[in-house]
């Protein structure tokens, strides 16, 4: 049995020995607002705090054997810096040979690297921006692997619409990324012809002078009867308290209750669950591997995957394979993955899950596409023209 | 020499003898937890209750018993092909899929999806001997007859292992394509095909050189490209006619398995998988995971003939004939 595993070493250092490396860099900020723990109510965490270095290192390690089959050692290099040196240190990585930049940013923040890389020959991934502002920019050395606003909208508007939800209310929260994610589910209930029969902004005050925006039974008052109440609220303080609490008994989605995200842990199908038990073991908290994870893991899958299956060395080949459809890029969500040309927006099946089930996957059945179903999420390429 | 040859044809006659060819179809399904057995008329017979989650299902040589791997609970079921008891149970580690026997029946080889290994079980003591390490989510095992050899997909990190089952290391890696799933082995054994599912493609690996010689895509009317998942396979004895399932194009292919050139395209249930065909290879069967039946296909017309209820996500047909 030793002789065996001595073996198996040396034909793995043998596979090693005159390897190509692959150097990718993982950026992050220290003072990430999005992920500030203190903001949490009574020190409850509303939002996943997750560090998303867990999925890009699980990445490399599923796809070891390829990347040594095919005489590759991936490098990860990271920092994780506050807003000032965040050019600085992408600037560093990439003169000391990162070629692919995973990111975990705020959609300003990557804007601007974006800008200020664009004379580099790097590649930056975004995992964790959804704005679709961003994706109008069309940055040439962008991808996106995080869903876009309005990829998560179309997702619960198609839910809505197979349960033939036709009238939906809309709270908002006072925040510019509620705003984003409201309009973003006006509009793509807009084309399906879902009547949104009003639009309110919530206050998380109790001031009574201010009780027709902070108590519930108010807010979801009034005469006009809805299906359901959609609720854009990033920072999660309101929506928690609204179910089971609105004037009339109808579901709650978007923020809370009915959600549509990249990924959910309790996903059952398409190899997930292995997926899922892979995180909690390389996670040194052993928490579960949220809607940020699964894209910085297929951000690393994707760049790995480019490296192992062109068959050769240059980096404009690689990435031409990455931005290719022929890229076919398993997400073990049970349909093959590749970027948009027009945006550089990966293509994906979205969850509509509950706390703790994924009722259905988006696109569902009877939503086509003249060209690939999963473009029936977000901005269409004959509806999208670059800033 | 030849004295020990003599044992071994006498040895080997009564277990040929006991065979029944009671032609009897045998279908796991993974999520109502048992198999439901039909007879050559297709008439259910049983409901056999099986531990959870049965998937993968392999006869003995004899055809005397039927080996079934449960994923939820770690074991190979075996049963008495006559009686349809399950008469004895080995333990593997977690999540078994898709295994195969060594052609001396001694050993078992299991694809482990939860540890990435592939085990290698030793049936007479019914524990692991060895481990081998493969990329992750491991899932198609075949074992090449008359040989040291075996294949195992790693669906992950898209390749083939080549492994020596005696000395229990991984020889050789092929690159195919994305979502491996499934083997077959060509009659004459020099030629091994791998399903990949998510890049909708079979591969056809010339087994002498380790290097893939064609790449198969499939296309059947009113579907796209990306539905075609393709998963299960099946030749015919003399080799010269495959069928493979497309998943979620719901249709099954045929094809001529020496020009591989595709003769028709038959519609059967929602997303296809398992494929079997009867003795006299005048009917294929299909499994359909999300429709909960399978489909008959003629094989004289290539056309679907009926198809027939089964349990909760129907996974795997094998046929006792």
């Amino acid at each position: 049995m030793k002789r065996l595993i001595s073996i198996l070493i040396a034909l793995i250092l043998a596979g090693a020995a005159g390897a190509a490396e692959l150097r990718v860099g993982l950026l992050r900020l220290n003072d990430d607002p999005r992920f500030d723990d203190e903001f949490a109510y009574a020190r409850i965490a509303l939002r996943p705090l997750g560090d998303v270095r867990t999925a890009v290192r699980l990445g490399i390690s599923d796809m070891q054997v390829l990347t040594q089959a095919r005489g590759i050692t991936p490098v990860l290099t990271e920092a994780s810096v506050d807003q000032d040196g965040l050019i600085e240190a992408a600037k560093q990585m990439i003169s000391d040979g990162v070629t692919h930049l995973i990111v975990d940013l705020p959609a300003a923040n990557v804007d601007a690297l974006a800008n200020a890389l664009s004379d580099s020959q790097a590649t930056i991934l975004n995992t964790t921006a959804p704005d679709d502002w961003l994706r109008l920019k069309c940055h040439a050395n962008l991808l996106h692997t995080a869903a876009s606003d309005r990829m998560i909208a179309d997702a619960l508007v198609q839910h809505a619409v197979s349960h033939k939800w036709d009238s939906v209310l809309v709270l908002r929260g006072k925040t510019e990324r509620d705003a984003i994610r409201a309009d973003a589910f006006s509009q793509a209930a807009a084309r399906f012809r879902i009547r949104i029969v009003a639009d309110r902004e919530f206050d998380l005050s109790t001031n009574p002078s201010m009780r027709e925006q902070n108590n519930i039974a108010l807010i979801t008052g009034g005469r006009r009867d809805y299906d359901a109440v959609f609720i854009a609220d990033e920072i999660g303080e309101f929506s928690r308290y609204v179910p089971y609490q609105t004037a009339l008994p109808r579901p709650i989605i978007g923020a809370t209750g009915l959600v549509a995200l990249e990924w959910h842990w309790a996903f059952e199908r398409y190899g997930a669950p292995q997926v899922n038990s892979r995180f909690e073991t390389l996670a040194i908290d052993g928490r579960r591997m949220g809607w940020q994870d699964w894209s910085a893991w297929i951000a690393t899958r994707a760049v790995l995957t480019a490296f192992a299956k062109t068959r050769s060395n240059e980096l404009t080949d690689v990435n031409a394979l990455l931005r290719s459809p022929k890229l076919r890029l398993d997400g073990s969500k049970g349909a093959q993955l590749s970027f948009r040309p027009w945006n550089g927006q990966l293509r994906m099946p979205i969850l509509i899950s509950t706390h703790n089930a994924v009722l259905n996957v988006a696109p569902f059945e009877g939503f086509l596409h003249q060209t690939n179903t999963l473009d029936a999420l977000g901005f269409d390429e004959s509806e999208f023209a670059c800033d | 020499m030849r004295n020990l040859l003599l044992a071994i044809f006498f040895s080997l006659l009564p277990l040929s003898a006991s065979a029944l060819d009671t032609g009897r179809i045998f279908v796991s399904n993974e999520k109502s937890h048992d198999i439901y057995v039909f007879d050559a008329d297709y008439n259910l017979i049983k409901k056999i209750e099986t531990s959870r989650r049965p998937r993968d299902m392999k006869f003995n040589a004899a055809r005397t018993l039927l080996y079934v791997a449960c994923g939820d609970d770690d074991i190979i079921d075996v049963i008495d092909v006559e009686t349809l008891e399950i008469v004895d149970g080995i333990p593997t580690g977690p999540s078994p899929e898709v295994f195969d026997f060594s052609p001396d029946e001694s050993q078992i080889y299991v694809s482990n999806e939860e540890d990435s290994m592939l085990e290698i079980i030793d049936v007479e003591v019914r524990i692991t001997v060895h481990d081998v390490p493969t990329g992750a989510e491991p899932e198609g095992v075949i074992v090449v007859p008359d040989s040291d050899t075996l294949y195992v997909t790693s669906e992950v990190a898209d390749m083939v292992h080549v492994v020596d089952r005696v000395n229990g290391v991984v020889t050789n890696n092929i690159i195919v394509g994305t979502r491996p799933r499934r083997f077959i082995i060509t009659p004459d054994t020099n030629e091994l095909w791998v399903s990949a599912e998510l890049s909708s493609e079979i591969y056809v690996i010339d087994r002498t050189t380790e290097e893939i010689t064609e790449v198969l895509e499939f296309l059947p009317p009113g579907f796209r490209p990306e539905d075609v998942t393709p998963v299960g396979m099946a030749l015919t004895r003399d080799g010269k006619i495959g069928l493979i399932s497309l998943g979620r194009a719901n249709h099954v292919a045929v094809i001529d398995a020496l020009t591989k050139e595709i003769l028709a395209y038959v519609l059967v249930g929602n997303r296809a998988w398992s494929v079997a065909l009867t003795r006299d290879e005048k009917i294929a069967v299909v499994a359909n995971g999300l429709s909960d039946d399978i489909t008959l296909i003629d094989m004289e017309t290539y056309r679907p003939i009926r198809s027939i209820p089964v349990g909760r996500v129907p996974h795997t047909v094998v046929i006792d004939d």
